[in-house]
């Protein structure tokens, strides 16, 4: 398959160019924080309860709040229909999730609660888990759950032997490389890198480099998704 | 309008201000925990952030609570304290088991409290110690606002200071508050 055509990606986007993002702070009516985002053909939905008391109790901490997430694909998100509830795949992504939002939040607020994460994705189109994480980090903020920052991901990879930012389905199921990453941006932290496929060593300083490029932007979106939500509230 | 900052946005440097609600301290630099609006209070010197969303429930001593009576012991009854009053859309940060003292329960003197309040009953307090939770149903609009019958469990109904058993006529005693039956908080 050719990825690269002058210079252009199969989706007519530039090497360092990401997809289409939207954020919508607060879609949910009964979660205490929510956001659904579009990034590109993803759809994701991301809902997040309490702090609240934490049941079975011999999971609490004394010293502080548990984080749980929970990632998974709607049975139609996928071309072939996806047999629904966890599996090796999604178990794996919640665990890394949350430990990429984890060290944000301020947890010695809430002793012996939980912070209950839920991500859906209801329609995937490659770098879900990063979509996931994006919207997540956003409904946090939109439950008012104290954090040290916000956490931005996006994914980069190999296609013909180039570097670029925020694969599509095809560029992810037949190019070289796929690598998300995930930091908050204003430390420089990265709490999420993950890779399949192969990159030399140049080629992995490079896409780390362009990934990083990659949250910058995303985190700006983020930044401006609670501030138009709430600026808009505020003039009612 | 004012601006809004973002968790993570700087809003000061330590020697400053002192780091109020809302935001925490970090290699010097005071930065923001939550979405809201920075007010600066020019006098203690401490900065802080004013949420603009709904913040997470904690009980504060003041507060009115829901909640379901699960033990009677001696001289105290014990509440699965469940919502706030004004926020019954979110569970509470701090939720935990409250305890009214049998000389919390009513201005008059209470000999026994099985004549005040029974299992799984529904009632409403007031928060008086925020640290150790206890609680007090003293005022008139405290107390149990909703009973189940301790012979047959249907709901008792209100006949002036007693209760009555719609379907088997038993008439059982509460600290009744006046809004019993009503299903307000």
């Amino acid at each position: 398959m050719e990825f690269m055509k002058n210079g252009k990606r199969i989706d007519d986007r530039l090497p360092n160019e990401l997809r289409p993002i939207k954020f919508e702070v607060g879609a949910l009516e009964r979660a205490d924080g929510s956001c659904y985002v579009e990034h590109g053909g993803n759809k994701v939905i991301a809902a997040v309860y309490g702090p609240r008391a934490v049941h079975p109790r011999h999971l609490q901490e004394a010293n502080r709040a548990i984080i749980r997430y929970r990632y998974n694909m709607a049975s139609f998100s996928v071309e072939e229909r996806k047999r629904p509830g966890p599996d090796r795949r999604s178990v794996e992504i919640s665990k890394v999730s949350r430990e990429a939002i984890d060290p944000v939040i301020i947890k010695e607020f809430y002793p012996r609660s939980t912070i209950d994460i839920f991500v859906e994705i209801l329609q995937a189109d490659a770098g879900t888990r990063s979509a996931g994480i994006n919207a997540a980090s956003v409904a946090l903020a939109d439950a008012g759950v104290p954090m040290r920052g916000l956490i931005s991901s996006c994914a980069v990879g190999k296609v013909d032997e180039t570097v670029v930012l925020d694969l599509v389905k095809e560029e992810d199921n037949y190019g070289q490389a796929d690598m998300p990453i995930a930091m908050d941006v204003r430390t420089g932290e990265v709490t999420l890198l993950q890779m399949d496929g192969h990159l030399t060593l140049d080629e992995f300083e490079q896409a780390l480099e362009l990934g990083k490029i990659g949250c910058a932007s995303i985190a700006e979106m983020q930044r401006e998704a609670l501030i138009q939500k709430y600026r808009g509230e505020e003039n009612e | 309008m004012t601006d809004i900052v973002v968790p993570g946005d700087l809003i000061g440097a330590s020697e400053e201000y002192l780091a109020g609600e809302g935001t925490y301290e970090e290699r010097g630099k005071i930065f923001s925990a939550i979405t809201g609006t920075v007010e600066t209070n020019k006098k203690d010197r401490t900065v802080r952030v004013l949420p603009v969303m709904k913040t997470p429930p904690v009980l504060k001593t003041g507060d009115i609570v829901v909640g379901r009576v699960v033990d009677l012991k001696n001289a105290v009854v014990l509440v699965d304290i469940a919502r706030i009053k004004g926020q019954e859309n979110r569970e509470i940060a701090n939720a935990d088991q409250g305890a009214i003292h049998i000389s919390n329960v009513k201005d008059s003197y209470v000999a026994k409290l099985d004549t005040e309040f029974d299992q799984q009953d529904i009632i409403k307090a007031k928060v008086i110690d925020e640290k150790s939770l206890r609680l007090s149903t003293v005022e008139k609009d405290l107390g149990v606002i909703k009973a189940l019958c301790s012979r047959c469990r249907t709901p008792l109904v209100r006949k002036q200071n007693k209760l009555e058993c719609p379907s088997c006529e038993r008439i059982e005693t509460r600290k009744i508050s006046d809004d019993y039956g009503k299903g307000i908080i």
